[in-house]
């Protein structure tokens, strides 16, 4: 379980404190594979770096015992410049794997680049980037994963191979996703979370919420 | 599998610094100079400049070799200025590497410190070699005073840096105002000249200047018979301890809203 203790959460702008949360408490149920649904702005992505510790509300807390990934988007903490390996080896040092080369295997193996995972990522085609930034977190064993529209641009191949891969560790590990497309959501989750004016709703049949989602 | 090591928080700290160093040493220098630029490119400044200035000035300034006085003189300023530069542009530089919980500003301050002054300590052992085979005078009375004021100088520069670069993500012009203050630093911290130059009367526009301190403070350790009139360590070092003290503590209670903008 995920606790949120009284956050609030908002950002400085021009016309004064944006609020994304006001004073939110809530509990995130583990054992569901969340989809995270909510219209644009309506700070589904600002919840997922406050879960993951990527970024940190103006009051509360959130406090949890299970190990959770990074905010996996389409490029986190994969610099351009860099080979695939040297990306897949800082993210590895940063999360503190024991075995740095099985880790490099692991990546490889289910990204699937070739020779190009020994090139700079600028020269990756924009499918390949998210193959790699979603393999290094997948070949990590967490107990929930963020994905954030990663896998929404890959082929119908590492779609289904994602798929594999989340379903194989579903026993110890769970998905938390946000995506705007609801083929993607239904394809990963089970259960949905609905983002509305900065309150949290859980629905635990999928179904009722993309449909309240959609009613909104 | 992949097994999640257990690590203390210093251990986590230790790692994350690594892997950041790796990451600005193999990201800093594409080219195909890469790595060596950074310490050749000082290098040449410094000495093209140091040999110029013997030329013209005399063998000799206050007792001391000109090539030394002058290489003293620009390889601080050049430390002090690069290791501020690159610990305040850290934070913001790395921002996207905040994602992983692991990362945080300090470490990448601190990997980029220390990247600098290792550069730094390759130019002088590279300095020393050249004046080794050009048959200049080589020789240091007071070793550990040129240590002290080295790594004085430096942890000054980093706790300044993390001190604006805290600020610059919370205002962000504040980058240029840190640059318009470190521009004339080249020129009123003894870089050209000694203290001795000035009139007495003069001396207090110049003399709050902890970066001052360090470098005449170096020069006296490698002869003794240039004098420390006017400057003293216990100031350099009461600076360095007020001003650690100062941007660790704003650090520790601002640096997560400093990342959460």
């Amino acid at each position: 379980m995920i606790r949120l203790e009284n956050i609030t959460k908002y950002y400085p702008s021009k016309l004064g404190k944006q609020y994304i949360f006001k004073d939110l408490s809530f509990d995130i149920p583990s054992g569901h594979n969340i989809g995270i649904l909510g219209s644009n702005g309506a700070g589904k992505s600002t919840l997922f770096r406050l879960l993951a510790g990527s970024e940190y509300p103006n009051k509360g807390h959130i406090i949890s015992n299970l190990s959770l990934s990074w905010p996996v988007a389409l490029t986190t903490g994969i610099h351009p410049q860099m080979t695939g390996r040297e990306n897949t080896r800082f993210i590895g040092r940063v999360n503190g794997i024991a075995n740095i080369e099985e880790y490099e295997r692991r990546v490889i193996k289910f990204a699937e680049l070739g020779e190009k995972f020994d090139l700079p990522v600028k020269s990756y085609s924009s499918g390949m980037r998210p193959r790699l930034a979603f393999a290094c977190s997948i070949a990590i064993d967490f107990d929930v994963y963020l994905i954030d529209e990663v896998t929404s641009v890959g082929d119908a191949k590492f779609r289904k191979k994602a798929k594999e891969a989340l379903l194989e560790r579903s026993e110890k590990a769970s998905v938390i996703m946000v995506s705007h497309e609801m083929d993607e959501i239904r394809h990963f989750c089970d259960s949905a979370i609905v983002l509305h004016n900065g309150e949290l709703t859980f629905y635990n049949d999928l179904e009722q919420g993309i449909a309240q989602y959609q009613a909104l | 599998m992949t097994t999640v090591l257990k690590r203390n928080k210093w251990e986590i700290w230790r790692d994350v610094v690594f892997a950041l160093f790796a990451r600005e040493i193999r990201t800093g220098f594409n080219d195909k100079l890469g790595l060596g630029w950074a310490v050749i490119n000082p290098i040449l400044f410094i000495f093209v400049l140091s040999y110029l200035r013997s030329k013209l000035a005399g063998a000799e300034t206050h007792t001391l070799p000109t090539f030394t006085f002058m290489a003293i003189g620009i390889l601080f300023i050049q430390s002090f200025l690069r290791a501020l530069g690159s610990s305040a542009r850290a934070i913001g530089k790395n921002k996207a590497l905040f994602a992983f919980r692991q990362v945080q500003p300090l470490s990448a301050v601190f990997a980029g410190a220390l990247f600098e002054i290792l550069v730094k300590i390759f130019v002088i052992i590279s300095i020393v070699i050249l004046m080794y085979f050009m048959g200049m005078e080589l020789q240091i009375s007071n070793p550990l005073l040129f240590l002290a004021c080295f790594f004085l100088l430096w942890i000054f520069a980093v706790a300044l840096g993390l001190l604006f670069g805290i600020a610059e993500m919370f205002v962000k012009e504040v980058a240029k105002v840190r640059e318009l203050l470190t521009r004339p630093m080249f020129f009123i911290s003894g870089t050209f000249f000694s203290l001795q130059d000035i009139p007495r009367e003069y001396w207090h526009f110049l003399d709050w200047n902890p970066v001052l301190h360090a470098i005449e403070l170096t020069r006296y350790s490698v002869h003794s018979s240039y004098g420390n009139e006017g400057v003293s360590l216990s100031y350099l070092c009461g600076a360095v301890l007020v001003f650690s003290f100062l941007s660790l503590s704003i650090y520790h209670i601002s640096w997560k809203q400093a990342i959460s903008r």
